[in-house]
């Protein structure tokens, strides 16, 4: 659960080593980069200053946000926005928070809410008039019982109108505008979440400043990316040359995420499902759901392909994120950093998805860990951990996706929510396990000289195949239960036909 | 003095785990800077809770006022002072 960061905020590309260096193979390749670290380069850092130097980056920004645009055959207007936001507070870098509200407020008012399915203003509106009264009032009654669990208070208020909401007649008006209403005010829950653990701090944001962290104008999902206001205010540029190598960092990200699209694009996806022949997994799947036949080789071979893939994908997606984050001037780390690698469980949850690890650690971990759990002793990283990524995670996803609320009501729903929740299980106590033995092994030095194949190869490749395994689990769509995700994982082994 | 002392000493373990044995100074960032992460916010939590007696259950839990040795010391001041 609270495994470590996967990067540095000063240098992105040398993260902390949780083992010293151990002697590997092809150590000649160390240090070579495919995209070299220009942030480092006093000279290329000084002309990131200079106005001809911004021009260039915002210009081959642009251009990056272009291409990206149009290798997916889109016509959003969103990456035009966010390079004349970026323009702006490149140019007026001391009111880089404003206008960072100003462009989240015209980016939700006329891209987000406008290009979703129906046009949702009214209850985008409705939610962050709310969430700024919400974000008052905790701190007025900051000292009651309530006040003092905000977050708490938050998530189960919305778990209980979620349910209430579900009781409403079939058809009526009021269930109607509910669940119109509630799915948006969900895309808000956990930004406002991260303004109301940022009460306790001395130099909390306004509510502006706090509403300007809600679905910013470089993206988001329900994960709020970069975290909520007051990460923002920590990891904000403070002067020119920290703009200049944020900015440098985002171009560099932006490329890489350029050229993981055009590999998974044009080489990935040709390659494994086009020459190999290899089928797409939910295809597989919907013949493991149809009884029709196929071998267990082939199962293997498109979860696998699955797993891959979509980890570049996923991969693509955050890096998107941050880079648009880091050139308006935020030094935000990464969302995904080279998870493959990771020797231990625990690390890779931390390095695939570092946000919304991040969400659960501090809206669940660290008060289980630092309240409810306090008297459980040696037991007491485990039950927050379990409380984190199990029913925090478990939480997120199935308030995340009210429509099957409306449609199957709240129990039933639920109940459709199996497969999710016993992923999250798996995954938990995995989670546990894998911070217990690391806490272990840190305590012998003999484990500290094993080999490289033993330390580098084969923790990576158990991990990986923990996670590809797992991902049958990984679906929370409730159309079908969770004895037909066992029946897939046993025609894997070859226990069915 | 004392104090301070014992934290950096802490701090030093941490950072050792990571075989990071760069100095630091009082005012060094740790946390935001990305030398120490949450497992070792957790770790440092306990720390405090044992040595100094701190109920982060009553006075919340902010990783930024754990960042420097600095900040560690005025939480600690404040968190007795808020006992007396």
């Amino acid at each position: 659960m609270s495994a470590p960061d996967p990067q540095s905020a000063d240098n992105q590309s040398d993260a902390p080593q949780t083992a010293p260096p151990a002697p590997r193979p092809f150590s000649f390749l160390r240090g070579f980069r495919v995209i070299p670290r220009i942030e480092t380069y006093p000279w290329v850092v000084a002309f990131a200053q200079t106005i001809a130097g911004k021009a260039t980056i915002l210009a081959l920004f642009g251009l990056g946000l272009y291409y990206a645009t149009w290798l997916h055959y889109l016509h959003n207007p969103r990456w035009k926005v966010q390079i004349c936001f970026l323009v702006v507070v490149t140019a007026l870098p001391e009111y880089r928070r404003i206008v960072l509200v100003l462009g989240t407020i015209c980016w939700a008012f006329g891209i987000w809410w406008q290009w979703a399915e129906h046009p949702q203003i009214i209850q985008a509106a409705i939610s962050l008039v709310l969430a700024a009264l919400i974000f008052s009032l905790a701190i007025r009654f900051c000292t009651s019982w309530f006040g003092r669990r905000p977050v708490a208070t938050l998530l189960t208020g919305f778990a209980l109108t979620v349910l209430l909401t579900s009781y409403l007649p079939r058809g009526g008006s009021l269930r109607i505008m509910s669940f119109n209403f509630l799915p948006v005010a969900g895309a808000y829950l956990w930004f406002l979440a991260y303004s109301l653990i940022d009460i306790s701090s001395k130099n909390r944001d306004s509510v502006a400043l706090q509403v300007g962290a809600y679905q910013p104008i470089w993206g988001s999902s329900g994960t709020p990316f970069p975290k909520g206001s007051a990460y923002l205010r920590r990891i904000e540029a403070k002067n020119p040359e920290q703009l200049a190598v944020a900015q440098l960092k985002g171009l560099k990200l932006l490329a890489w995420s350029l050229i993981l699209d055009v590999f998974l694009e044009y080489v990935y996806k040709p390659l494994v499902h086009g020459y190999l022949g290899i089928p797409y997994y939910e295809f597989v799947f919907h013949l493991s759901l149809i009884r029709a036949p196929f071998t267990w080789y082939i199962g293997w071979a498109s979860l696998i392909a699955e797993f891959l893939g979509k980890l570049v994908e996923f991969s693509i997606f955050g890096h998107r994120i941050i880079a648009v984050c880091r050139m308006a001037g935020f030094l935000a780390l990464r969302n995904t950093w080279r998870p493959l690698a990771s020797p231990t469980i625990a690390e890779f949850w931390n390095r695939y998805y570092y946000y919304f690890k991040e969400l659960l650690v501090d809206c669940f971990f660290y008060p289980a860990f630092l309240r409810y759990f306090k008297k459980w002793g040696r037991w007491r990283l485990f039950a927050s951990t379990v409380a984190a990524a199990g029913f925090g995670n478990a939480f997120f996803h199935f308030f995340r996706d009210l429509n099957y609320v409306d449609e199957l009501g709240f129990w039933r729903a639920l109940a459709g929510f199996q497969t999710y929740i016993f992923y999250t299980i798996v995954l938990s106590v995995g989670i546990g396990i894998s911070q217990i033995r690391q806490q272990n092994s840190e305590n012998k030095t003999e484990t500290k000289n094993v080999g490289w194949i033993r330390r580098r190869l084969i923790p990576p490749l158990c991990v990986s195949g923990f996670f590809c395994i797992l991902r049958i689990f990984d679906y929370t769509y409730k159309r079908y239960p969770i004895s037909e995700s066992f029946r897939f994982l046993a025609h894997l082994f070859n226990l069915v036909s | 003095m004392e104090r301070k002392e014992a934290i950096r000493k802490f701090l030093q373990t941490l950072l050792a785990r990571k075989s990071d044995a760069q100095p630091f100074s009082d005012d060094a960032s740790l946390f935001l800077s990305g030398r120490l992460q949450s497992v070792d916010a957790v770790a440092l939590a306990v720390f405090l809770e044992e040595k100094f007696g701190m109920d982060f259950a009553e006075m919340g839990f902010d990783q930024e006022r754990l960042d420097t040795v600095n900040a560690i010391s005025s939480l600690i001041e404040e968190s007795s002072n808020a006992r007396r």
